[in-house]
């Protein structure tokens, strides 16, 4: 349709401009920095090259950090989805309208919360010593559970909050999706006498399978953004073991040494792996 | 009713318990002392306090990083929209290669980690003398509202239908009049809730107004994650003070741009 010559310049190019300028700058930057030897306390540095890059693959802190990384993804990803679907087809099956409602609203709650909150309102409720999740554990057996001082205790209590903020909303999303499916073909299933769990796992299911892969890529994007909760739960601890990359990159960067180079190489290793894959996988759902 | 739907539903309540339970316990505990706070057996009968809120409130830091996140997402939020929606218009109603490529592109910059933007720009910034103002932030910001506005609109301006848009012109409407009068009143719901959306998500921002900032342009969520580290003892009480007044503006958004969300979500459904 015609929408008049000087529109799409006037209304387009100002924003384009904008984003490009916001995107090109501290990328073009963050790639400037990683060949240098720069420091937060010293402003003049010079080139180092791939110095930093070649540093990074002998780090052993650094490799952690990737696994931690990968662990967050396929844990927090995975539990999400399961906890989306799962919730989708019970609301689908047992609520009625009404409940489907108030139950959207509910579910919607947690993921517009700060990040911070969330961390704060369970890291609280994980308290070992005054904590109400743990209160029953320390009735029964007297014992003090310190959950987030353990590696693993650590990364699944992280987890949880992510997955407490992200499963549910994605169960609003799912719901919404089956609703929108025609009819026709459950009510087929039903009529063929197929029980409740097989008409969800041979026909909605697959129906969904593009919006649902689609809807476990944005997780994928939003795990990245796993900084507050680890900041305020664990502070990477204990020891490394829930060290994500942004939070290594961060105390690399501003807490231990400074080492702002140092910093940036792992950004642009980052930003070169999550846009490449991110863009690839994209592109190729979305042909 | 079945057994199978009975269990449904017990998991549906276990659910939603999940989400009431903890939020209206801290709302509890915000309005305890440290002493009925910091109990082995937690407390449902106390007498409540105004002491967390009323330390919280009264805080000068508090004061201004709320003025500062006020300030700071406000502005973005408003340059997001005001470059973010006409440029969705332009993407929904032009389809050819550009304005695809814009659209990924948009899209595209949420790939971007945020500590890989944080460090650059933290640089940046502090060479230009920028460095903890809310200036700075407002324009980091701007990358996420311009970006989500642009990615949320487009569907907005899509479902307008064409025919009312070709009428407009009928009637001797130039395009930009057909903008203003016509599409945007009638995508105005979406686009709404498109903006909330932006605000709550640089709301809620934590990593960049951290690095981004030391004391004078720091924002709220930082604020009250600083609260934790307060003397030696965490001040649970005080913190969870902080929760509740920090988590407010969302969920007021929430229910004020519910209705809009909804609709969001289910032409995403529709056009899934």
């Amino acid at each position: 349709m015609r929408v008049g010559r000087s529109l799409p310049y006037v209304f387009l190019g100002p924003a384009l401009l904008v984003l490009v300028i916001l995107a090109a700058v501290p990328t073009l930057y963050a790639v400037n920095l990683s060949l240098q030897n720069r420091t937060l306390s010293a402003p003049q540095a010079e080139y180092v090259w791939l110095a930093n890059y070649l540093k990074l693959f002998s780090d052993d802190r650094f490799l952690n950090a990737l696994w931690v990384s990968l662990k967050w993804e396929v844990l927090t990803v995975s539990a999400t989805m399961a906890v989306g679907i799962g919730l989708a087809i019970a609301m689908f099956e047992a609520a009625t309208r009404r409940w489907r409602m108030i139950l959207s609203v509910l579910f919607i709650i947690p993921v517009l919360l700060p990040r911070v909150c969330a961390a704060f309102v369970w890291k609280f409720s994980f308290h070992p010593l005054y904590g109400a999740v743990t209160w029953p554990v320390r009735a029964l057996t007297g014992q003090t559970p310190d959950v987030l001082a353990h590696p693993w205790g650590a990364m699944l209590t992280v987890a949880f909050v992510d997955v407490w903020q992200w499963g549910l909303f994605f169960a609003v999303i799912i719901l919404k999706l089956m609703e929108a499916l025609p009819p026709q073909p459950i009510e087929a299933a039903r009529i063929d006498k197929a029980k409740g769990w097989e008409i969800h796992r041979f026909v909605t299911l697959p129906m969904l399978k593009l919006p649902l892969i689609s809807l476990l890529l944005v997780k994928a994007i939003e795990s990245l953004r796993s900084f507050d909760l680890v900041y305020v739960m664990t502070r990477g601890g204990p020891g490394v073991s829930t060290e994500t990359l942004d939070m290594y990159a961060y105390s690399q960067g501003f807490i231990e040494a400074g080492n702002i180079s140092y910093a940036s190489s792992m950004a642009v290793i980052m930003m070169v792996l999550t846009v490449i894959l991110f863009t690839s996988i994209w592109k190729r759902l979305n042909k | 009713m079945k057994l199978s739907t009975l269990l449904l539903r017990i998991v549906l309540a276990c659910a939603a318990l999940m989400v009431l339970l903890p939020l209206l316990w801290t709302l509890l505990n915000a309005f305890k002392t440290n002493a009925d706070l910091l109990v082995n057996t937690p407390k449902l009968i106390f007498t409540p306090v105004w002491d967390n809120m009323q330390y919280v409130l009264g805080r000068r830091s508090v004061a201004r990083a709320l003025t500062n996140s006020l300030v700071i997402c406000s502005s973005a939020v408003a340059m997001g929209a005001l470059l973010g929606v006409p440029a969705a218009y332009v993407i929904a109603r032009v389809k050819n290669r550009l304005t695809r490529e814009a659209q990924f592109f948009a899209l595209s910059l949420r790939f971007l980690p945020p500590v890989a933007v944080a460090i650059p720009m933290m640089v940046i910034w502090l060479g230009l003398g920028f460095y903890d103002t809310r200036f700075a932030l407002i324009v980091t910001y701007m990358t996420i509202t311009i970006s989500i506005t642009v990615w949320l609109s487009i569907p907005a301006f899509e479902r307008v239908p064409i025919a009312v848009e070709e009428a407009a012109r009928v009637d001797r409407l130039g395009p930009y009049a057909t903008f203003f009068r016509v599409a945007l009143p009638i995508a105005r719901p979406q686009i709404l809730a498109a903006i909330a959306f932006s605000f709550i998500l640089v709301w809620n921002e934590f990593l960049l107004a951290m690095m981004l900032s030391t004391s004078k342009a720091r924002t709220l969520p930082v604020v009250a994650s600083e609260m934790s580290q307060l003397g030696m003892n965490v001040p649970w009480g005080v913190l969870n003070a902080a929760v509740v007044l920090l988590s407010l503006p969302p969920l007021i958004l929430l229910a004020v741009a519910g209705a809009g969300m909804n609709s969001v979500f289910s032409r995403k459904s529709t056009q899934d």
